[in-house]
């Protein structure tokens, strides 16, 4: 495989966990606009575990799930009280102060001549584990698929499991779920937390292939990407995100047949396919009919 | 002295900006009180607006009043593009009982986001440098009060703000077709029985809404006598954290979120810097979702009661 497709599917595999994070909320019935700053969390942890304090990765990666969790539980506790918009907008909020704290880190050592660490609005260069461990472009790659995989297992044992039922139930109407005697604001809690990590452990992941992070990494497009991936593919499976983001980077980036307009067609694509399609390609009724053709 | 003097003037400087960004707040607002609905488009609305003036400027000879007809015909334009294609089909879908995030808010907002996306790459291939010249709003000196400046557009952005939301008042509260605004942010379903068409009202509040944010854009623009892509993201979030500021859906909160968050991002730029300020910007929103003080409630809906 040439260098360039090796790029391409590395991006898709990475921007998967940030779409199945926003997923993971939808199915909960949650719009967040704010799923980039744990992303940012995490690259911005694991990049420092691993350049500044000499961790391995797969260390500084767990690490950069539990901030990611953590980070995502304590946003949560106070708006996933708020309805709707409100959610979406605090999150807003906090995913942007979340960057600006990004511009406001400075953390350099430094090592073997070289200084390392994030620096402000100038970046944080120099994130070279996978370098510098000789892991190739296609193991890294195999690497991320294969934690992607996992993921994508986990999703569709717990969609088919009643912790599924539950967290659809909490999504289509939390009152009767909550008279059915589900503890609506600890499955929120749960469902936040769990996409937080999911969306930390992309960005780790990001951090590492890139080599390089700055804090317009992890801006609003970056969040709101992640949301249209999700409703594109459509909100009935977890194969739904990934084919959001297949459609986005792999098919227009990546075939470069519109050049410069390929926003043009991928925005007038996305806008006529919610018309017909409004909970996205994959949606509960087409995925529902797949099933019952399956049995 | 000097710190007193420092926050007069920049008192003064806040208020302008502010006044920008209630009049993009109020636009904002318009839309949201009254369909439910975010439209991330309506920056990049306005940006198609301004920059199709720019374009005409270079091309043609136009004074300042044809300049600002055209970015405000351009805004309504784009925004009657945006709700066709991203608003209109999904009105049925319209759950105003429960859940904001219902599926036709959700499909709507993450269109009308690809269509920001359309708008903004449309302008870059259309004029592809990253900055054009806006003709100046005013070619003088700025006034002195005493030993402050404050500048002529400064007066004209609080005038504009200033009428447009009497014309605004006036027009939601001593008109048919405010009253059956009015009917339709309350009950939707039964101004539909009363025999309002309720997506006509919907359409003209979005031309309503674009042609503010047209006339916003081309001050802005004119005061800070240049335009860059960026007015497009710019717009949207200045207009919505005011609108947030302001308690999501009211009028004159989006007024007072305009004139607060511009007298806020002033202050604490010249005392902490630029980032402090975007930061202590969303800190207080953030901080105001959250705690719902009783008096942002009831601020929430543009009154059926006068």
């Amino acid at each position: 495989m040439d260098e360039y497709s090796i790029g391409v599917l590395t991006n898709i595999g990475l921007f998967s966990f940030l779409a199945l994070s926003a997923y993971l909320l939808l199915m909960a019935g949650e719009m967040s606009f704010g799923q980039q700053a744990f992303f940012g969390i995490g690259a911005y942890a694991g990049g420092m575990l691993t350049a500044i304090f000499g961790l391995s990765l797969p260390v500084a990666a767990l690490a950069a799930m539990l901030s990611g969790a953590l980070a995502a539980f304590l946003v949560g506790l106070p708006t996933l009280r708020l309805r709707g918009l409100y959610f979406a907008m605090a999150t807003l909020a906090a995913a942007e102060m979340t960057r600006i704290l990004f511009e406001l880190l400075h953390f350099q050592r430094t090592l073997n001549g070289d200084l390392v660490g994030p620096d402000g609005t100038q970046g944080f260069r120099g994130i070279r584990w996978v370098f510098e461990n000789g892991v190739e472009p296609l193991e890294y790659l195999a690497m991320i698929y294969a934690l992607l995989l996992v993921a994508l297992v986990l999703f569709l044992l717990v969609e088919r499991s009643r912790l599924g039922a539950t967290l659809r139930s909490v999504g289509a109407d939390p009152e009767l779920a909550a008279s059915l005697g589900v503890d609506v604001n600890r499955v929120k809690l749960g469902v936040a937390a769990t996409a937080g990590a999911l969306a930390a452990l992309g960005g780790v992941l990001y951090a590492h292939h890139n080599t390089y992070i700055e804090p317009r990494n992890f801006d609003i497009m970056l969040g709101v990407h992640s949301l249209a991936y999700a409703l594109i593919g459509g909100l009935g499976t977890a194969f739904g995100p990934l084919l959001g983001v297949v459609l986005d980077i792999g098919a227009l980036e990546g075939s470069q047949v519109f050049g410069g307009a390929r926003m043009i067609v991928f925005g007038g694509l996305v806008a006529v396919l919610l018309i017909v399609r409004p909970r996205g390609l994959l949606d509960e009724k087409t995925v529902h009919w797949i099933r019952t053709r399956w049995r | 002295m000097d710190v007193l003097a420092d926050l007069v003037q920049n008192t003064l400087d806040g208020l302008t900006a502010g006044a920008a960004y209630a009049l993009l707040a109020v636009g904002f607002t318009l839309i949201f009180g009254v369909l439910r609905r975010v439209n991330l488009s309506y920056g990049a609305a306005i940006m198609f607006g301004v920059y199709f003036a720019t374009w005409t400027s270079q091309h043609f000879q136009i004074g300042l009043i044809a300049l600002a007809l055209l970015s405000i015909a351009g805004a309504v334009a784009g925004g009657a593009y945006v709700e066709r294609l991203c608003f209109s089909p999904h009105y049925r879908a319209r759950d105003n009982s429960r859940a904001d995030a219902s599926s036709g808010s959700i499909a709507a907002m993450v269109a009308s986001f690809a269509l920001w996306m359309q708008f903004e790459e449309a302008a870059i291939l259309a004029m592809p440098r990253h900055l054009y010249s806006f003709p100046p709003l005013y070619e003088g000196a700025p006034l002195q009060l005493g030993s402050f400046l404050l500048r002529v557009e400064s007066i004209y952005l609080l005038l504009a703000a200033i009428v447009v939301c009497a014309s605004l008042h006036a027009v939601l509260y001593r008109t048919r077709f405010g009253l059956a605004v009015r009917a339709v942010i309350d009950v939707p379903v039964a101004a539909q029985l009363a025999g309002i068409n309720v997506s006509s009202v919907f359409v003209r509040i979005f031309a309503l809404a674009s042609a503010i944010g047209g006339l916003a854009g081309f001050l802005i623009a004119a005061s800070s006598e240049q335009v860059t892509p960026m007015l497009g993201m710019w717009s949207t979030v200045k207009g919505m954290l005011a609108m947030m500021l302001g308690g999501l859906g009211s009028l004159p909160g989006a007024v007072v979120g305009g004139l607060v968050l511009g007298l806020v991002e002033v202050h604490s730029q010249w005392f902490f810097g630029p980032q402090m300020r975007d930061l202590i910007a969303y800190l207080l929103v953030f901080a105001l979702l959250v705690a719902r003080p009783a008096w942002m409630t009831r601020w929430t809906n543009i009154r059926s009661a006068s």
